[in-house]
C-alpha cells in the first residue's frame, strides 16, 4: 500500500509540472463534446437515429470513452520518458511488487479520469442540457474505473513490448483509428453494415462505451451490459497479467 | 542472522544472440558463467572487470532486475528468486545509466524516492538536510533535475541512495561524472555507512577507487571470476611482476623497440620519463633497468610492486 501511495504522489508530482498533459487529460475530450458534439447535433440531429436521444446525449458516453482511452495511451507512453531518463529500471528495483507499480500508475490515471469525466458531465447537463440518469450512477462509476483499468493495462502491454517511441506512436495511432471507429462512440450499431458492425460489437470500446451510457442517461439493455461488462473486466484482467509479465521480462 | 549479506551459487545468465534485421540466432552469450562467490555482512565488496566482463549483468541479477539462467542468488539470506519483493526491501541500487525523475526539483527526487523506501515525510525531510549538504546540492534544491548538468544529474542520483539505510548497497559505477572533490567525498560517505554495518557492493573500471575503498575484491573476466580476495591477496598473485619508471636525460633513439623487446604487461612513454609494468623475477627487474639506463643517461629510477592495474591486465588479458 505504502509503494502504491508513493506511486500516486510521484505521478501527481510529475504531472502538475505538465500544463499539455494537464490539457489532454482534461479538457480535449470536453471540447470534443462541444465542438463535434453540437456540431453533429446542429447537422444531423434527428433523434430517431441515435436510439431515441439528441446526439449531444449520446455523445456523451462516447466522449468519456475516448478520455479514458486517451488518458491510457498518455501515461503508458510515460513508460518511454522514465525508460530514457533511466529512472524506470531503477524503479524496479524500489520494495514494490510489479503488480504495485502498475496499480499505483493506475490509482492515478482513474484519479484523472473521474475529474475528467465529472468535468464533462457537469458541463454536459449545464451547458448542453443533457439528462441525467442519477440513480444509474454507479454504473458510470462502475464504467470510467474499468475503462480506464483495461485501457492502461492494454497500452502499458504495447509500450513495454515495443521498445521504440516513434514505433509506438505509429501503433497507437493506428488503433486509434481502429478502436474508435468500429465502435459506438460516434454513432449507434443498429443502422451499420453487418460486417462493420459484428466488428464493432466485438471492440472492447464498445463494452465500455454502453456501460457508460446506460450510467449517463439510461441507454442500453441490462442483460446484453451484463455480458459486455463482463467481457471487458475478462479483457482488463487479462491485460493485466498480460502487463505485469512484460515487466517481469524488463 | 545470516553471515553472509550475498551468496552466490553457480549462477549462469546466457543469452540468445542475434544478427542482422531478422534477427539471425547466431548461437548463445554467456554472460555470467558458473559463478560462485560469497559477501560477508559489512564488507565493501569491489567488482573488477573490463567491458563486457559481466559486472553489470551479475549487478542486475543481485538487484533482482534480472532473472539469471542458472544457479541461486541470496540477499541476506533471502532467496532472491523466490523472494525479490523482500530483497528489494533490502536494497538500494544505483545503476549505472543516469536515473533520475527529470521533471522533478533535485528536493522531489530525494522526498519521492524515501517515499518509496517507506520513509515518513517528517523523517524524509530530516534525512534530505544531511544528504543536501554531503553532496552539494542546496543551491539546486529548487531545480528541474532536467535543467542541471549531467554530473549533477549522477549526485542526484547517488544522493538518493543515502536517504535510505537498507542494509546493502549497490552501486553501478557510481563515480561516472563526478570532480575529484565530490568524489573523494562520497567515497569518504560510502566509509562511514559501511562502518554503520552496511554492506557495500560495488563494481568500478577505476581501479585506485577499488584499491582505496574495498576490502574484498572479486575480478571477472568472460562472467567467470578470474580471481578473488583482498589486496594483499591479490598482490601476491604479482609475484615477480615490477613497475619500472626510468627518467632520461634525452629519451633515446631506441627506446620503444627495447621496450617492446621486453614484452611489458603495459607501457607508457611522457616526455623523457618511461613506465612500463613487467614479470620478471626479483634480480630481473634490477637486470632490466641495467639494459635499459645502458641506453642514455638515466636520471630518475623507480622500481615498485605491481598495481591492482598490472594485476587487473594480467589477469584479464590472458583471457
Amino acid at each position: 500500500m505504502a509503494a502504491m501511495t508513493a506511486m500516486l504522489y510521484r505521478e501527481s508530482k510529475i504531472r502538475a509540472t505538465n500544463v499539455t498533459f494537464m490539457f489532454w487529460d482534461f479538457l480535449y475530450p470536453l471540447f470534443n463534446l462541444l465542438v463535434f458534439g453540437v456540431g453533429l447535433t446542429a447537422a444531423f440531429g434527428s433523434p430517431h437515429s441515435t436510439e431515441g436521444v439528441d446526439y449531444n446525449s449520446f455523445f456523451l458516453a462516447g466522449v468519456l470513452g475516448m478520455a479514458s482511452f486517451a488518458i491510457a495511451s498518455n501515461s503508458a507512453w510515460s513508460f518511454f520518458l522514465d525508460r530514457d531518463n533511466g529512472i524506470f529500471y531503477e524503479m524496479l528495483t524500489y520494495p514494490m511488487s510489479r503488480a504495485e507499480y502498475l496499480l499505483g500508475k493506475l490509482v492515478f490515471n482513474i484519479g484523472i479520469a473521474v475529474v475528467q469525466a465529472a468535468l464533462t458531465i457537469g458541463v454536459g447537463a449545464a451547458v448542453l442540457g443533457i439528462s441525467l440518469r442519477f440513480d444509474l450512477f454507479g454504473a458510470l462509476v462502475a464504467g470510467i474505473v474499468i475503462g480506464t483499468a483495461g485501457w492502461f493495462f492494454f497500452y502499458t502491454i504495447l509500450a513495454l513490448k515495443i521498445r521504440r517511441n516513434d514505433v509506438f506512436n505509429s501503433v497507437t495511432s493506428a488503433l486509434y483509428f481502429v478502436f474508435l471507429f468500429f465502435s459506438s462512440m460516434f454513432y449507434p450499431l443498429t443502422p451499420l453494415p453487418k460486417l462493420l458492425r459484428w466488428v464493432a460489437m466485438a471492440n472492447p470500446l464498445t463494452w465500455e462505451i454502453d456501460l457508460l451510457r446506460y450510467g449517463s442517461i439510461g441507454l442500453g439493455h441490462p442483460r446484453q451490459l451484463l455480458i459486455e461488462t463482463a467481457g471487458f473486466v475478462a479483457f482488463a484482467i487479462a491485460c493485466f497479467a498480460f502487463a505485469i509479465h512484460s515487466l517481469h521480462q524488463e | 542472522m545470516p553471515d553472509f549479506a550475498l551468496e552466490v551459487q553457480d549462477l549462469g545468465k546466457t543469452y540468445r544472440a542475434t544478427r542482422g534485421r531478422l534477427g539471425r540466432d547466431t548461437g548463445v552469450i554467456r554472460a555470467i558463467d558458473h559463478l560462485s562467490f560469497a559477501v560477508p555482512r559489512g564488507a565493501i565488496f569491489g567488482l573488477l572487470g573490463p567491458n563486457g566482463a559481466g559486472k553489470t549483468t551479475l549487478l542486475k541479477i543481485l538487484s533482482t532486475l534480472l532473472r539469471p539462467t542458472s544457479g541461486r542468488v541470496s540477499i541476506e539470506g533471502i532467496d532472491a528468486l523466490a523472494k525479490p519483493l523482500d530483497v528489494r526491501r533490502r536494497i538500494a541500487t544505483v545503476i549505472q545509466e543516469t536515473a533520475v525523475e527529470m521533471f522533478l526539483s533535485v528536493r522531489d527526487n530525494l522526498l519521492t524516492f524515501a517515499r518509496f523506501h517507506g520513509i515518513d515525510s517528517d523523517e524524509a525531510r530530516r534525512r534530505a538536510g544531511r544528504v543536501i549538504e554531503l553532496f552539494g546540492l542546496g543551491g539546486e534544491l529548487e531545480r528541474k533535475v532536467q535543467d542541471l548538468s549531467g554530473g549533477f544529474r549522477r549526485r542526484v542520483q547517488v544522493a538518493k541512495a543515502f536517504m535510505v539505510n537498507t542494509p546493502v548497497l549497490f552501486l553501478d559505477e557510481f563515480s561516472t561524472g563526478m570532480d575529484p572533490i565530490l568524489k573523494r567525498s562520497v567515497m569518504e560517505s560510502l566509509r562511514e555507512e559501511n562502518s554503520r554495518g552496511r554492506t557495500i557492493v560495488l563494481t568500478t573500471q577505476i581501479l585506485s577507487e577499488a584499491e582505496e575503498l574495498c576490502d574484498d575484491i572479486l575480478i571477472l573476466n568472460k562472467g567467470r571470476q578470474v580471481a578473488r580476495g583482498n589486496m594483499n591477496d591479490l598482490k601476491l598473485l604479482s609475484q615477480g611482476m615490477y613497475e619500472l619508471v626510468l627518467t632520461f636525460d634525452v629519451l633515446p633513439a631506441r627506446i620503444e623497440a627495447e621496450i617492446a623487446a621486453l614484452n611489458p604487461i603495459r607501457s607508457h612513454v611522457s616526455g623523457n620519463t618511461i613506465e612500463l609494468s613487467v614479470k620478471t623475477e626479483d634480480a630481473g627487474a634490477i637486470e632490466l633497468v641495467g639494459r635499459l639506463a645502458k641506453l642514455g643517461r638515466v636520471l630518475h629510477v623507480e622500481i615498485r610492486g605491481a598495481s591492482l592495474e598490472d594485476i587487473f591486465v594480467e589477469l584479464t588479458s590472458n583471457g
